[in-house]
Formats: structure tokens, sequence, C-alpha cells
């Protein structure tokens, strides 16, 4: 579905239009799902949290700010935090991080291949290309799959505040790249 | 470090996902009254989003949707209507909810239909009691047409109370849920006098039924030509049979 619809759609749903948030729940519930599945790892618990992120989009449809981010992107980003705080609040059982790491891709072809169509994405691969391995690692375990600084530096085997340095670096290094 | 640099690195470990639940709480309410804060949220946002690209979109289950329209529907009619108390403000929240469905699908569609929703039938009543019923009324005054549906035996029975056959048009009764899609689905073109077929409803499962919403719209003869209700709607008001089996509802 064009974004511009999605759009649309979105501002029907400020006017409390149910067939609209219907709609807008078919077109985006399984990209919303995947995300929330993939940190929670947990299909009742990301139930739970989708169910409350669509809550959430019906009460702050009129939020969305089409100048700062896409709708789909505004709504991922919902569903994202959603599944961190629910993460944050109850951790998994450690032998369900280890799972995670398994079926955490490096760099799937279908993700490089979507990328291509976005500059924006383009630049942010070409600059997470960049940094140094692990750091590049640490920010995709974190951001697609919920990685606390607790988690990557039980996997790293470095100290949290080591963590903390080096995702700041990554993070800086990241920013300039993108800006330059 | 400067301060800027702190705030910089806290919003893009807010966003990457990183801080534990206190530092995350702090930041959420820190960003309300911090605009240089949610501003740089927002670039962070923009910035690692197409990260979130490489995510393998997964369906979930088929009732997800049914169950977030059923929260939303309950806030929105618990919203502005304080207490309940006795059955006058039950019905109240009932009309209120089937006026929030009519002003929905009017936005949606130029047809206007009425629905109405149905009640849950209390565990241990017997068939032979119609289990819920849904009253469409003319001009929100006098019932127009009563639907009752047996659960166990998904027989219907429309009722015309005050509802007369129109000349060259037809009545249609429609069902919509979440399972059926986003439209109204049609249950069947009333008959000259009125009536449906008991077993118009036969296809559907029960625990859809339940939870489903009935809507009457007049068509032309034959019924509607685009398979969506194009004629205008007959309101449908709902009555609860059993006062506990409202109560489930609200």
């Amino acid at each position: 579905m064009s974004s511009d619809r999605l759009q649309e759609l979105l501002q029907r749903v400020t006017r409390r239009d149910r067939l609209a948030f219907a709609e807008l729940y078919d077109a985006t519930a399984a990209k919303l799902y995947g995300t929330v599945l993939r940190i929670l790892r947990e299909r009742s618990r990301a139930d739970d949290v989708v169910q409350e992120v669509y809550v959430t989009i019906w009460q702050k449809a009129e939020q969305f700010d089409a100048g700062r981010a896409s709708a789909i992107a505004w709504m991922a980003s919902i569903a994202r935090h959603a599944a961190i705080d629910e993460l944050r609040r109850r951790p998994r059982a450690p032998h369900e991080s280890d799972d995670a790491l398994d079926q955490t891709p490096s760099d799937a072809p279908g993700a490089r291949e979507h990328a291509e169509r976005d500059e924006n994405a383009r630049r942010l691969h070409a600059c997470l290309a960049e940094l140094e391995g692990s750091r590049r690692d640490m920010v995709r375990l974190a951001y697609l799959d919920g990685w606390s600084r607790a988690d990557l530096a039980a996997h790293f085997e470095q100290p949290v505040n080591t963590v903390k340095t080096w995702l700041h670096r990554a993070l800086k290094q990241l920013k300039g790249c993108l800006a330059s | 470090m400067t301060d800027r640099d702190d705030i910089d690195m806290l919003a893009a470990e807010y966003v990457l996902g990183t801080l534990d639940a206190d530092e995350r709480a702090e930041v959420m309410q820190r960003r309300q009254a911090d605009s240089e804060l949610d501003a740089r949220i927002l670039e962070w946002e923009a910035r690692l989003a197409p990260l979130g690209d490489e995510v393998e979109a997964i369906a979930p289950g088929p009732d997800l949707l049914a169950r977030i329209e059923r929260r939303i529907e309950a806030m929105e009619v618990t919203s502005g209507t304080g207490e309940h108390e006795g059955k006058v403000s039950q019905l109240d929240a009932l009309r209120r909810r089937l006026r929030f469905w009519r002003w929905s699908t009017g936005l949606a569609s130029a047809a206007a239909v009425a629905l109405a929703a149905v009640l849950i039938a209390p565990v241990g009543q017997t068939p032979s009691e119609a289990p819920f019923v849904a009253v469409f009324s003319q001009d929100d005054q006098q019932p127009a047409f009563m639907l009752s549906v047996d659960l166990d035996s998904r027989r219907l029975n429309v009722r015309p109370v005050t509802a007369e056959p129109l000349p060259d048009r037809a009545y249609q009764l429609w069902i919509k849920d979440a399972s059926l899609g986003p439209k109204p689905r049609s249950v069947g073109v009333l008959n000259d006098d009125l009536s449906l077929p008991t077993d118009a409803l036969s296809d559907f499962d029960p625990e859809l039924l339940k939870r489903a919403t009935f809507g009457i719209s007049i068509e032309p003869p034959g019924g509607s030509p685009t398979g969506q209700p194009t004629g205008p709607a007959i309101h449908g008001y709902l009555y609860p049979t059993d006062r506990d089996a409202s109560g489930q509802r609200l």
C-alpha cells in the first residue's frame, strides 16, 4: 500500500472512521506484528502488545506528522518502543536470548534489496557497513531484537560500561557518516 | 562531553532501545517538557528507521483485529458515560456504541447502514429463548424490525414491528465482523413479507455471530447491486433481553 494511502487512512482514523482503521490494520499488521514478535519472541506477548499498539494508534492518530516520518515508520516506531518497554519490564529467560542470536540474520539479501528502493536506507546501510563488525552487530541486535546493554555485555563478554562506550561511539560515527 | 552530546546520546540510546526500564520511563517523561530532547529523539527515529525494513512481516492471528476493535469499542463507549447504573444508562451506552458504528460507516461510504451490536448469550440459557435481540428502529423512534438469533441452532428470525413493505424497494440485512473484512457482508434480501429464511446465518460460526454487528438498509428490488449497502438506512437500537447478558458486553 502506498505511503499516501496509509497517511490518508490515518487521517480518517482521527475522525473515528472504523472502516479506515480496519483497512489500516490489514495493511500494516504483519509489519508491526513482525517487529514486535522479533523482539518478544512469544506470540501471546506479541498479541497483547500489538493490541495495545493499535489502540494507541487509534487514540493518537492526530499526533502523526507527515513532515517528520512516513506513516508506516511512525506506526512501526510505536510498535517497537511498546515491545521494548514490555521486554524491559519482563525480560526473556536467558536461553531465549540465545535463540534470538541464532535467528538474527547478518545482512539478509531481501533486506538489502528492500533498502535499495530508498535513498535513506541505502545511506544508512552504507554507514553501518563502515562500522567495526561487533559494533554493527550491537546496533542491529539492539534495534531489531531489543537487546539491552546487559544482554550485549553478556554476549560480547564486556563490562556494561564498555558496551555503553562502544554504542555511543558507533552511534556518533553513524550520525557523522549520515550527515556527510 | 557537553550537555548537548549527553542529550543526543540519551535520545540515540532511547531510540536504539538499550536503556533500562527506569531510564526509558524518565526519557518518556522528560521529552514532554524538553523540546530539545524530543527533537533529538525524532531525528534518531528518522536516522535508524530504515533498519526496520528488514524485519520479516508476520501475520498476526486472525482474531487480533476483533480483539482490538472490542477494546476500542469498550473505550469509546465508556469515555464520557460516567458510571453505568441500572438499565437506563446501559441502554444509553448501547446507543452510544451504535451511533459510533453508524458514524464510522457513514463516513466511509455514502450509504449509511444501520448497525446494531448483538449480545452474548449467557451460558446455560435454553436454546428456545432468543439469546439476543437487535431492534432496528426508524427515525430513532419506533422499532421497525426485530432480529433474534439462536446461537445454538444458528437460526435467525427477522420480524417487522412497524416496518412496511416498500414499493419498488427491498430491505437487506447485513452482517459485519472483522473476520469478514472491513465491509459489511449481505446476509440476505428480505422476502416480500419482510421475513428471511431462518437458516440465513447458518454459514456463520456462533463465535462470530456473538461479536458481529448487524444492519438493515433499503435497496433496489433484489438487493444492492454493488454488494455493499447503497440505500438509506434504518437505524438500529439494541435492547438487552437479559440484564446480565448486557453487562457482559459493557
